[in-house]
């Protein structure tokens, strides 16, 4: 008697087994933009896992921040393997979550019925993005220090709440240790419990769903006709399993010729260190709010950028609603080509502002 | 042929059975050593470093027992060189042996039972007081613990 | 209501007793040279009291500034102690009165006279501050102010002019003129005043210089003395005695660094340049503008302050050669340790443990220390076991960092060895989904 049987007579797993019998995955010319959900759910794995091994190492507070890395990167065993993949893995889920959520804008596989799984995907990119902020101060060294610093700035720019909302996040009118508390909570508590509650609904409404098939193929098809499908279990998983490990040798490469460094230790009285700049994921919004003149539209320039984000966000998480066209299954030539607008900005700004002094 | 009804293999061809056996074992050993390869780091990352924790507020400053009366020893405070001192009446102290004036490492002269600092002539009491010489400023001074019994016992010196 | 004569009986009565009162005081002020004991307060000080009411503020900014903080006020004197006088007495002739001591305002001699009649009187020091010195009266003749003041000049500084008159503080009050801090500006006060100074000449002829304030504010001491608060930073009377000022003699000067820079004062000694030097540390130092040493003032070339003796041309000069010698000794100890801490900087960042090396290059930077102030002694070949050993310790930080470069290379290749078993696994991988896949469906599946 396998395993599987013996808890088949206990909890009757004939549902989960027929599930994955049956489950399959559309064939077609465009189905290689499927495993770049799972290559992202799997970073976020080797985040988890490696966080979880630097959190017995780590300590939240200015004056034993730095000092604990160093310690995980000079005296623990691979902690500096640890340290650099943690490191690297974050700007790589950053960057496969945008590419995931670029593939499915493109295909507008947000279109009915599938708006909820978008909703929940548009958060958790945002959540990602919130991970790397957060995660980004806890080494507490020079750069973190001041990105931090001008990062919550601009939140503070927020019309009626910024102030509070520069408060809420600093833990006060400075970044100092408490701000340092603050984020380490964000980032190894409050995000992950929202995610793991994100990612289950996605995955669920995935699973439920199953994949959707882009509006021009699905066209093609004449009335009845199915496409191939190709088993979940073991094609599929095969697959996806190998795209991981794929990932696994991009982050080893990384690891070995980019090393992480330790940097200098924050010193809050330091002067700003000249071009300070966020991470790659937040140089195009940082660029464009540096571009914006100090006054438009008779409020302050920052104010009029930070607003404009903020409304963007709100649209994007909207799109299905707004998207008419997809939603009855027709090619929405707008949608894309916003797409691609959106996509020509992040790439263009984000390679002005990494050049720009 | 009485003896197999198996169909002749012709010379070079391997049987699929022998691909596919083959395939296998190249994903096993595949699969088994960047499993190696991943867990390895990971078990010896788990095992407690020599060092304990980070020295930046305390460091161990040697043994009790191997400790004089009325002589001291250098040790190592995180990146910097603390000394350590038994006075004639048996209490242990500690400083920062970085000079006040222009950082070099002060010794302790056992004849006038004071830090010394050879450069310019500084000179400090047991209390790290400067008596003599340029430096500025006493030297920094640690709190001193013994942690342990007997000969193994060791005196920690912990930022104040 | 009393009778007329009883009237006239007791105003008689009352002029008999006060002129008693001021026989007996007038006698007492008389026989009393001394002043009054500090348990007695002044009981009556009419001279405070008249004086501050006065509109010209030259009677009256003395006595206001009596009344502030001071020295001898608190310790009960008063102003008849110094100047004399009749403090009981109400109108001025009496007060004035010279039978009655009264000295008037001390000058020159006669003011010097009044502090030592006090202050060089070791038994009546003892009552007020016994551990303060008694011959200050003696230092001041030994020096250029008192030796002026004999010979009749009434232009230089005495006591008042440097502690004040009234409104005396002690000297460890910071708001004395003679607290460490400012003692500079006190002596500048006259020593920076060219109009003052234009009356006197140096020994040789040559006016006196007026600007060693100026001089003395761009030096270290000065910025130790003000910024770094260290009281034990020298400024004026440090160098030049407290009481007894005179510009340290040409014999004397690497004496007078040496009573705080002893171990270069020692090894000047041992020099050849101890006595060919006319102005020991101040040839190379400067007296009042004592900058920041560095390494460049050390050679014939450039700032090197060797050139004005030893030629950078001329070859054949030992100075010279010997000049050299230590600056490049001293220089290759400092890119050593320079280069040895990029080094060990660049490792560390990239993960590997340095304290030690770290620890190491402190004692480099220690013998560096020593051989600059070995160098004072101006023999190369003493400096040269200083820098072998700094050298030494150089060299083994280096081998130490190129071990951690190797560490790192190490790494390099122990993720490179994981990359090839990952790399098996994916191809492994991938031929294997492609099997499953003919299997299926019989035929080579679908491109990817």
């Amino acid at each position: 008697m396998s395993v599987l049987d013996w808890l088949d007579e206990r909890l009757d797993l004939s549902g989960i087994r027929h599930f994955i019998a049956e489950k399959g995955v559309p064939v077609h010319t465009q189905k290689i933009w499927y495993y770049l959900g799972g290559m992202t759910l799997f970073l976020f794995g080797v985040q988890v896992s490696t966080g979880i091994l630097l959190l017995l190492y780590y300590r939240p507070s200015a004056t034993e921040a730095y000092e604990s890395v160093q310690f995980v990167v000079t005296q623990v065993q691979f902690g500096w393997l640890i340290r650099n993949i943690h490191s690297w893995s974050a700007n790589l889920l950053v960057a496969l979550a945008f590419a995931h959520f670029f593939s499915v804008f493109f295909l507008k596989s947000y279109r009915k019925p599938r708006e909820l799984t978008w909703v929940t995907g548009v958060l958790l990119l945002f959540l990602m993005l919130g991970f790397g902020f957060s995660g980004y101060l806890l080494p507490w060294n020079e750069l973190s220090f001041f990105a931090t610093k001008v990062g919550t700035g601009i939140a503070g720019a927020v019309p009626f709440i910024g102030h509070f909302t520069l408060r809420l996040l600093r833990g006060g009118d400075d970044v100092t240790g408490a701000t340092l508390s603050r984020f380490y909570g964000l980032h190894v508590a409050v995000l992950p419990m929202l995610t793991t509650a994100l990612v289950a609904l996605h995955l669920l409404f995935v699973q439920r769903q199953g994949m959707s098939v882009p509006i021009k193929i699905e066209k093609r098809l004449k009335p009845g006709e199915r496409l191939p499908q190709m088993p979940f279990f073991p094609n599929y998983i095969l697959r996806d399993v190998l795209a991981w490990y794929v990932v696994i040798a991009v982050l080893v490469v990384l690891a070995a010729f980019y090393p992480w460094e330790l940097g200098k230790k924050a010193d809050p009285f330091a002067v700003v260190p000249a071009g300070i700049r966020p991470e790659w994921y937040f140089l195009a919004t940082f660029h464009t709010l540096k571009l914006l003149p100090s006054h438009l539209l008779g409020f302050e320039g920052e104010r009029v950028g930070v607003v404009g984000f903020g409304l963007v966000a709100v649209l994007l998480v909207l799109v299905p609603f707004l998207d008419r066209r997809a939603s009855r299954g027709e090619s929405s030539r707008a949608f894309t080509v916003l797409a691609v607008l959106g996509l020509v900005y992040l790439v263009s700004f984000t390679i002005i502002g990494h050049y720009a002094e | 042929m009485a003896l197999t009804d198996k169909p002749p293999l012709s010379a070079g061809a391997a049987a699929p059975f022998d691909r596919r056996s083959f395939l296998d074992a190249l994903l096993t050993v595949g699969f088994v050593s960047s499993a190696v390869a991943i867990a390895y780091p990971v078990g010896r990352y788990l095992i407690p470093p020599a060092s304990g924790e980070p020295a930046t507020e305390s460091a161990v400053a040697g043994r009790a027992g191997a400790l004089r009366p009325n002589s001291a020893a250098i040790f190592k405070f995180g990146s910097k060189p603390g000394i350590v001192v038994r006075t004639a009446d048996g209490d242990v102290r500690a400083f920062s042996a970085v000079c006040t004036h222009l950082d070099c490492t002060v010794q302790f002269k056992t004849d006038t039972s004071q830090f010394w600092c050879a450069c310019h002539n500084g000179i400090y009491d047991l209390g790290g007081n400067v008596v003599s010489g340029p430096p500025p400023r006493g030297l920094e001074k640690f709190v001193v613990n013994i942690r342990g019994e007997g000969d193994e016992a060791e005196i920690v010196a912990s930022r104040a | 209501m009393c009778p007329p004569n009883t009237e006239e009986r007791n105003a008689r009565n009352a002029r008999n007793a006060m002129h008693l009162c001021g026989l007996c005081v007038l006698a007492f002020c008389l026989v009393a040279e001394r002043p009054v004991l500090a348990q007695t307060p002044p009981s009556a000080n009419n001279c405070q009291t008249c004086h501050q009411t006065q509109q010209d503020p030259r009677i009256a900014a003395p006595a206001a500034l009596f009344s502030q903080p001071d020295v001898h006020r608190e310790s009960g004197f008063a102003c008849a102690d110094c100047h004399g006088g009749d403090p009981a007495a109400t109108e001025r002739a009496r007060a004035h009165d010279a039978a009655r001591g009264f000295k008037g305002k001390p000058s020159g001699e006669a003011l010097v006279a009044t502090c030592v009649r006090c202050h060089s009187d070791a038994a009546f020091m003892r009552r007020f501050a016994p551990k303060q010195r008694v011959d200050q009266g003696a230092e001041y003749a030994t020096s250029m102010h008192g030796q002026q003041l004999a010979k009749g000049d009434k232009n230089v500084a005495t006591c008042a002019s440097c502690h004040g008159a009234h409104g005396i503080r002690r000297v460890s009050d910071a708001k004395s003129p003679v607290f460490p801090t400012n003692v500079a500006n006190t002596c500048a006060a006259c020593h920076a005043d060219t109009k003052r100074m234009g009356a006197y000449q140096l020994p040789d002829g040559s006016p006196l210089p007026t600007h060693q304030l100026a001089d003395y504010q761009k030096g270290v001491h000065y910025t130790a003395l003000t910024k770094g608060n260290d009281l034990s930073a020298p400024t004026c009377n440090d160098c030049h005695g407290n009481h007894g000022a005179v510009p340290p003699g040409v014999g004397s000067i690497a004496n007078v660094c040496g009573t705080c820079h002893a171990v270069f004062a020692q090894k000047f000694a041992t020099s050849v340049h101890k006595d060919l030097f006319d102005k020991g540390c101040v040839e190379c130092h400067s007296n009042h503008a004592v900058l920041k040493p560095s390494d460049a003032m050390l050679g014939s070339a450039g700032p090197g302050v060797c050139a004005p003796c030893h030629s950078a041309e001329d070859k054949g000069d030992r100075g010279t050669a010997a000049g050299e010698m230590m600056r490049a000794e001293i220089e290759r100890l400092k890119t050593g340790i320079e280069q040895s801490d990029a080094l060990i900087s660049r490792v560390r960042n990239a993960g590997i443990e340095v304290t030690d090396q770290q620890l190491a290059l402190r004692e480099a930077a220690t013998q560096l220390t020593l051989a600059r102030t070995e160098m004072h002694a101006f023999e190369p070949t003493q400096i040269v076991p200083i820098i072998a050993e700094g050298m030494k310790i150089v060299a083994a930080v280096d081998v130490a960092g190129q071990n951690g470069v190797s560490e790192l290379r190490y790494r390099r290749t122990g993720l490179a060895a994981s990359l090839g078993a990952i790399l098996i696994f994916v191809v492994g991988l991938g031929l294997k989904v492609r099997q499953i896949d003919r299997r299926q469906h019989g035929r080579p599946p679908d491109t990817d």
